[in-house]
């Protein structure tokens, strides 16, 4: 079942425009935790995308598919399934999640440092911007280098950018075969991970979870037996931590605390968090082969902020934030500037999901 | 300063108080401003567009280069920044009433991180410098345009340069992690980071491929990926285009993603086959150049199910390079096959197009038209893997009216493949060359977004103004407008 609302859609926002009526944008809600809560009186208005859904074109050898904003995630990966192909950046499955959202959040799972991002998949997008115009940016190509790459920027702006309507992403084979080995490690010590990704292996996900390292193979049969025998380790039987850790439901993330996303250089240090008043030490999961550190803690979003920047990386807020609070990295200097500029060349009256990511951008 | 732009100052006038301004802001012979010196600056690798600028400053310094982007914001001037000058779009070719930033004293490999992978390098050095001194690491950097041996990574940057191996290693936005940039009015700031991502927008994204149009690249850190432990390359001869192109898509369907998928048709054939000596079959209609790359137990599992897939696909010769050198000497061929051409014909153009692969039948069949239509010979290379077309067309400039010809049957190639659902660049940019073909490819509301993008970056339009977004009057002029709906785009213009 598909549906085109791109045409009321278009009306709605023009409406919105018009009265210059900021609005949220929606898909399936189930990253409503994501991003900062703006403190407003009144509930904004909404425009919704759920209903603007379908795959549009997909051809399996061309490895691009096309789809609405509001079809659900899980449409998209059953259907590349049913011809043997993924979304190369494996993104979290939330219940009721949609592509446009995925996109919109930009979030990627642990293949991530191995297989690249949704951005590095993105290869078009049609979009209505905060000016309530229909444009078209990139293709259904994987070469295209045809006015600036608007798609990609359209990747991790939660929607401040313009309404997404529909996307077109670059799709990769299921590997033939995968295969989890664990080992017995130090704690925290990302130095194993961090040495695996300098050798030629097919390695697709590697996780430090307290004292065991995980490390995922994919790809051919021969391939992947020959790279788990030079690696040795403990063939696990399951499916291993993978889908907990891509979809935030892990046992780690049990722990009451808020859940903070660092994205740091996979060689830095442990980062610098306090004890908490009790004296609980912060917990980390390292994903990404430690270029993604999951944080339990109760610091403030200023610590937190400040041990993402010492580490040279950025921390991003992933449980529902106080009403005002800051959950994304601040953005200063020049690049505030520019940043601000270019939202303002979308969304000139900052209408779409306003205080929503960066509310520095937003004024 | 700003009042004396304004005024009318002959050309001459202008070069001699810009060169003079310059001079001290720049170490003594990093300006150049006579006839003679500004000569080898006028073109860049596409050499049917010339045109002088008022002068070449040529820093040697970040600091330089902001002292130069205060002074031509401050004067209003155009820039124009120039790499190695290699591109085949006119990225780099002069603004007459502006300067030429050249970058190439920007050399130096700044820092080689093998252990986390990574090289600091400055703008002007070249693509293959970076992979000579990450290999004894057991490193390289992957994208690999064919001009490897002199465009520079600064370059590569503003054209998001792609190569034979981007099918699966990806283009340079895939491969850069971050670049240091000095914006129109001189601020320097960092992009992107050493991690995966990093906060707000992803700009790192957004500056790629922005054809020097919104900041000067001025340092770029790369990402250095483990070399391969073992290639293999299988060459595939078919009786006609089709079948090749078929093959393409059975190997894909096939859940194989090779390193490199090279396809050329019999002219390309001949001509290098005449230039490299390679072993090509010069009796095909088409060869498949099918790379594989990964661990030994990995090439080996997939080799043999690309040869099967060959087979089925009725390829007439199939051929394993059994030696290091055997496969080099292959792809070498593939690489000098511009050149090659260049030796079969007086001049050459080179197209740039994308398109579905599934459409390259239709798309070939209509180019052959063409080209009886035109009386222009075309010989095809195509990055067959990711569906990037590079037609060839043999001319010869010293025939009256023979190159506006070959520009003509250019924009038609180019037109064919937005028309099958592509894209008039693939990988070479749009420059000055394909800037009217953007006025089929987008409607007015994308462009308009388009100039919004560059205002926000450069509000005076400074940088490397009249480049790869064309203004509506100028699609208006062109008059080959992009049909939306049923409705013209441009519907405010008047129609000449």
């Amino acid at each position: 079942m598909t549906n085109d609302a791109s045409a009321a859609l278009l009306e709605t926002v023009q409406q919105y425009v018009a009265g210059a009526n900021p609005f949220v944008i929606v898909g399936g809600g189930s990253k409503s935790f994501l991003g900062c809560r703006p403190a407003v009186s009144e509930p904004p208005a909404v425009v919704s995308v759920a209903e603007h859904h379908g795959v549009i074109n997909y051809e399996p050898t061309e490895l691009v598919m096309t789809a609405r904003s509001g079809t659900p995630l899980s449409t998209v990966i059953s259907t590349l399934h049913e011809h043997g192909q993924q979304l190369p950046f494996d993104p979290p499955q939330l219940p009721n999640a949609t592509l446009g959202g995925t996109v919109a959040c930009g979030l990627s799972g642990p293949t991530r440092p191995y297989a690249g991002s949704v951005r590095d998949h993105a290869l078009g997008v049609r979009i209505i911007s905060g000016k309530g115009e229909d444009c078209s940016f990139g293709g259904e190509v994987m070469k295209n280098v045809a006015g600036y790459d608007v798609s990609r920027v359209q990747v991790g702006a939660f929607g401040t950018l313009g309404v997404l309507l529909d996307i077109s992403l670059k799709v990769l084979p299921l590997p033939e075969s995968t295969v989890t080995l664990m080992f017995e490690q130090a704690a925290h010590d990302t130095v194993p991970m961090v040495q695996l990704a300098r050798q030629y292996l097919p390695v697709t996900g590697a996780v430090l979870i307290g004292e065991q390292r995980f490390i995922r193979l994919a790809g051919s049969e021969a391939g992947v037996k020959a790279a788990a025998a030079q690696l040795g380790g403990e063939s696990v039987n399951d499916d291993g931590p993978w889908t907990g850790v891509r979809d935030l439901s892990h046992a780690f993330f049990d722990d009451i605390r808020p859940t903070w996303r660092f994205s740091v250089p996979d060689y830095a240090s442990t980062l610098e968090l306090p004890n908490d008043d009790d004296g609980t030490p912060a917990a980390t999961l390292y994903d990404w082969g430690g270029a993604q550190r999951w944080v339990k803690t109760n610091a403030s979003a200023e610590v937190c902020f400040a041990a993402a920047a010492g580490a040279k990386g950025h921390a991003t807020r992933f449980s529902e934030a106080p009403a005002g609070a800051p959950t994304h990295q601040p953005i200063n200097g020049v690049s505030a500037r520019l940043q601000s500029e270019l939202r303002a060349s979308f969304d000139p009256h900052r209408l779409c999901n306003r205080g929503r990511f960066h509310p520095e951008l937003d004024s | 300063m700003v009042a004396d732009a304004k005024t009318a100052l002959s050309r001459a006038d202008k070069r001699a108080l810009y060169s003079s301004e310059l001079s001290a802001l720049v170490p003594k012979g990093q300006v150049l401003h006579t006839d003679e010196d500004l000569r080898p600056y006028e073109s860049d690798g596409l050499t049917v567009f010339k045109r002088a600028p008022l002068s070449v400053v040529l820093p040697a310094t970040i600091e330089e280069v902001q002292a130069v982007m205060r002074w031509a914001s401050s004067r209003q001037v155009p820039v124009v920044a120039r790499g190695a000058g290699t591109g085949l779009s006119g990225g780099a070719l002069p603004h007459e009433d502006g300067i030429l930033l050249g970058l190439a004293k920007f050399n130096k490999i700044l820092e080689l991180n093998a252990e986390h992978g990574y090289a600091r390098v400055q703008p002007g050095v070249t693509n293959l410098a970076i992979s000579n001194v990450a290999r004894p690491h057991g490193l390289y950097y992957a994208p690999d345009p064919s001009s490897q041996i002199a465009c520079t990574i600064g370059g590569n940057v503003a054209e998001n340069s792609g190569g034979v191996h981007c099918l699966k290693y990806g283009l340079t936005v895939h491969n850069v992690l971050s670049i240091d940039v000095v914006t129109v009015d001189g601020e320097l700031l960092t992009i992107g980071a050493m991690g995966c991502d990093d906060a707000g927008y992803d700009l790192m994204a957004l500056l790629t491929g922005s054809e020097g149009m919104l900041a000067v690249t001025v340092e770029v850190t790369v990402k250095l990926l483990p070399v391969p432990p073992v290639a293999k390359l299988v060459m595939a001869a078919f009786n006609s285009v089709s079948a090749a192109g078929d093959a393409v898509g059975s190997v894909i369907a096939e859940g194989i993603i090779p390193a490199g998928l090279e396809l050329m048709d019999s002219p390309a054939i001949v001509a290098a086959e005449d230039f490299a000596g390679c072993g090509y079959p010069t009796d095909a209609a088409a060869v498949l150049l099918c790379e594989l790359d990964g661990t030994e137990a990995e090439v080996n599992a997939q080799i043999g199910r690309v040869s099967d897939v060959f087979n089925r696909c009725h390829a007439t010769a199939l051929h394993i390079a059994e030696t290091e050198d055997e496969r080099l000497l292959l792809w070498k061929g593939r690489k000098s096959a511009f050149p090659a051409v260049g030796r079969i014909s007086p001049d050459y153009y080179c197209i740039d197009g994308t398109i579905p692969r599934r459409e390259l039948s239709t798309v070939l069949s209509r180019m052959d038209e063409l080209s009886k239509e035109f009386g222009l010979r075309i010989a095809n290379v195509f990055h067959a893997g990711d569906g990037n077309l590079h037609p060839l067309i043999l001319y010869d400039a010293s025939v009256d009216g023979e190159t506006e010809r070959t520009e003509r049957l250019g924009s038609e190639i180019l037109q064919l493949c937005v028309k099958v659902g592509g894209t008039v660049t693939g990988e070479h940019g749009v420059g000055v060359e394909k800037i009217n073909e953007m006025c089929v490819q987008f409607d007015t509301d994308t462009l308009n977004q388009f100039h919004a993008v560059k205002a926000a970056f450069d509000p005076a339009g400074l940088l490397n103004p009249g480049k790869a977004i064309p203004t509506l009057q100028r699609c208006a002029e062109f008059g080959a407008m992009h049909v939306h709906n049923g409705q013209c785009s441009h519907p405010e213009l008047e129609r000449f």
